[in-house]
């Protein structure tokens, strides 16, 4: 019972990671309807951000975090709306799909010539001690983890239900031509959801990349993980995200223990198939309709 | 407001539209509108399926480019407004359909109607104004607005509108999917405004009960103005309803026979 207990607990350490990548992949789907098959790169590529900042800068831990949590807004957010989503978005969802996909290619080989092919330890913001609470081992770096990620997801949906600006995002994301036609900014709107998907991301990469290592391919498990978490929560919801990547990250982690570490990465798929199969608008989603 | 007004001169017109051009990509919908729309009266816009009627109030609104042509406002040109700068000089758009903000609350959905306020701090008034307006709303104030029946969330399109306070109000046909009654309660409300000062330029569907409750109509044909008048007029005319049943305005001979 007590192993059960310490792998939920790891279990959902590691799926609130995915949770944040999985709401990045929503908001940027409902705000500007961008299928980034990049994502699980964009969760690689910023702990490489902050172990070139340590490694050519000679920049501390803790700046190099800032570091690579500002290439990530600049990089993830402005150069990749700007640069690619903006001036494909006009010819269809479908090209800007390839180009995602082309892009996640890019990165990884980027990232596996400028910086190494081998996987990279990464220190952690929390020491890895384990600690005992009512019989159940769990390390501080896990509860570490479960307090960011759930604090930068209980902050974003704060923001956008809370504030004001959230509401126009929210508005945007639901109607785009009825919140232009109220006023609202949506251009910026849209910036804001690309800057939030690149902090989510950073924040990702910084909170796994202790966990899992550093390496070019990791994109790949993530960028699933994140998928199958928006796919199963419910692809147009913030806390269907949430709830998916939670799932996730509790059947990775238990079916790597119970199952078979072999057969670990087929569990989401397992989970994909079976929600599109009974489920299609995902735990919490709504259904979509689309003008033709 | 100045206060040389003179509302039954012709001349009095809030919003000009000269020789209009405009459409979606490749197609042309509005072929060289003209049209002048007279302050604090109701005109409605008719004319058959593809006329362009929706086209206009799109264009005149920002959501569309004018491609030739101006249109003026208040004696301002405003060809090629943003929505932004349209709200800016007191106009808004109420667009066919359902146009709430279904997962935000009927509050929320009103304060984003204040977005153009130039002046933020009065937003809180301005919502409880349409509270005290339309108690419905008040009552329903947190709850989704996407749990309003189709009659209540026109009524809140109707009043984040009028949280501006506008003088020009494009209506788009706001009586579709409502109950006859929710229908006469929104009529009424446009009436209520009109005889306030605000300018209401409507689309409607049930043309016939809208020019009724009118005070002028355009006729719209192939993207052009055929008829302006009063509403009565256009009522008893007997070509408007010859086009409403189907055929157009242009000469018989023009329809030739198969053989």
């Amino acid at each position: 019972m007590a192993d059960f207990l310490q792998l939920l607990i790891a279990g959902i350490a590691t799926g609130a990671i995915y949770a944040l990548a999985a709401i990045g992949f929503t908001l940027l789907w409902q705000t500007s309807q961008t299928i980034n098959f990049a994502q699980g790169e964009f969760v690689m590529l910023p702990a490489f951000f902050a172990l070139a900042a340590m490694k050519w800068g000679g920049a501390p831990f803790w700046l190099a975090c800032l570091v690579a949590v500002a290439m990530s807004l600049l990089i993830l957010g402005v150069a990749f709306k700007g640069l690619i989503v903006d001036p494909l978005i006009k010819h269809g969802a479908m090209p800007l799909v390839i180009s995602t996909i082309g892009l996640s290619i890019f990165l990884k080989d980027g990232v596996k010539d400028a910086y190494s092919a081998e996987a990279q330890p990464f220190p952690a913001i929390f020491p890895d001690r384990l600690i005992e609470i009512l019989g159940v081992k769990v390390s501080l770096a896990q509860i570490g983890v479960l307090i960011i990620a759930f604090g930068v997801i209980f902050v974003l949906q704060w923001f956008l239900g809370g504030t004001r600006i959230g509401r126009q995002m929210q508005a945007t994301a639901q109607n785009p031509t009825v919140a232009r036609i109220l006023g609202v900014p949506v251009e910026r709107m849209i910036l804001y959801t690309f800057l939030i998907n690149a902090a989510l991301a950073a924040m990702a990469s910084l909170l796994i990349s202790p966990i899992y290592l550093a390496k070019f391919s990791s994109g790949e498990t993530l960028g699933m993980a994140a998928f199958v978490a928006a796919i199963v929560g419910g692809f147009n919801q913030v806390r269907g995200a949430i709830a998916g990547g939670i799932i996730v990250g509790v059947l990775d982690n238990m079916a790597a223990v119970y199952v078979s570490t072999a057969y670990r990465q087929a569990v989401p798929l397992v989970l994909l198939v079976l929600i599109i199969l009974f489920r299609p608008q995902g735990l919490l989603g709504r259904k979509e309709e689309r003008a033709v | 407001m100045t206060a040389n007004a003179n509302t039954h001169q012709s001349g009095d017109a809030l919003l000009l539209l000269k020789d209009v051009v405009s459409g979606y990509g490749k197609m042309t919908i509005l072929n060289g509108t003209t049209a002048a729309i007279r302050r604090g009266a109701i005109t409605t816009v008719i004319g058959p399926n593809g006329a362009g009627k929706s086209t206009m109030f799109k264009t005149i609104f920002g959501l569309l480019p004018v491609r030739t042509g101006t249109i003026t406002m208040d004696g301002k040109e405003i060809t090629n407004s943003s929505p932004r700068q349209m709200l800016d000089m007191g106009a808004v758009f109420i667009p066919q359909g359902r146009n709430i903000f279904a997962e935000l609350t009927v509050k929320h959905n009103l304060e984003l109607g204040g977005v153009a306020l130039s002046d933020q701090s009065g937003l809180g008034d301005r919502i409880e104004d349409m509270f005290t307006r339309f108690p419905i709303l008040r009552e329903k104030a947190n709850a989704q607005a996407g749990t309003l029946s189709g009659g209540q969330q026109k009524l809140l399109e109707v009043a984040r509108g009028l949280l501006l306070n506008p003088k020009l109000m494009l209506v788009d046909e706001p009586s579709i999917g409502l109950s006859p009654l929710m229908v006469q309660e929104v009529f009424s409300i446009l009436i209520d405004l009109a005889k306030k000062g605000v300018t209401i330029l409507l689309i409607e569907q049930n043309a016939k009960q809208a020019l009724q409750m009118s005070d002028y109509g355009l006729v719209l044909e192939q993207g052009q103005a055929r008829i302006e008048d009063t509403a009565k007029n256009i009522l008893n005319d007997a070509r408007v309803a010859q086009l409403f049943l189907g055929g157009g305005m242009a000469p018989a001979a023009a329809a030739a026979p198969a053989h």
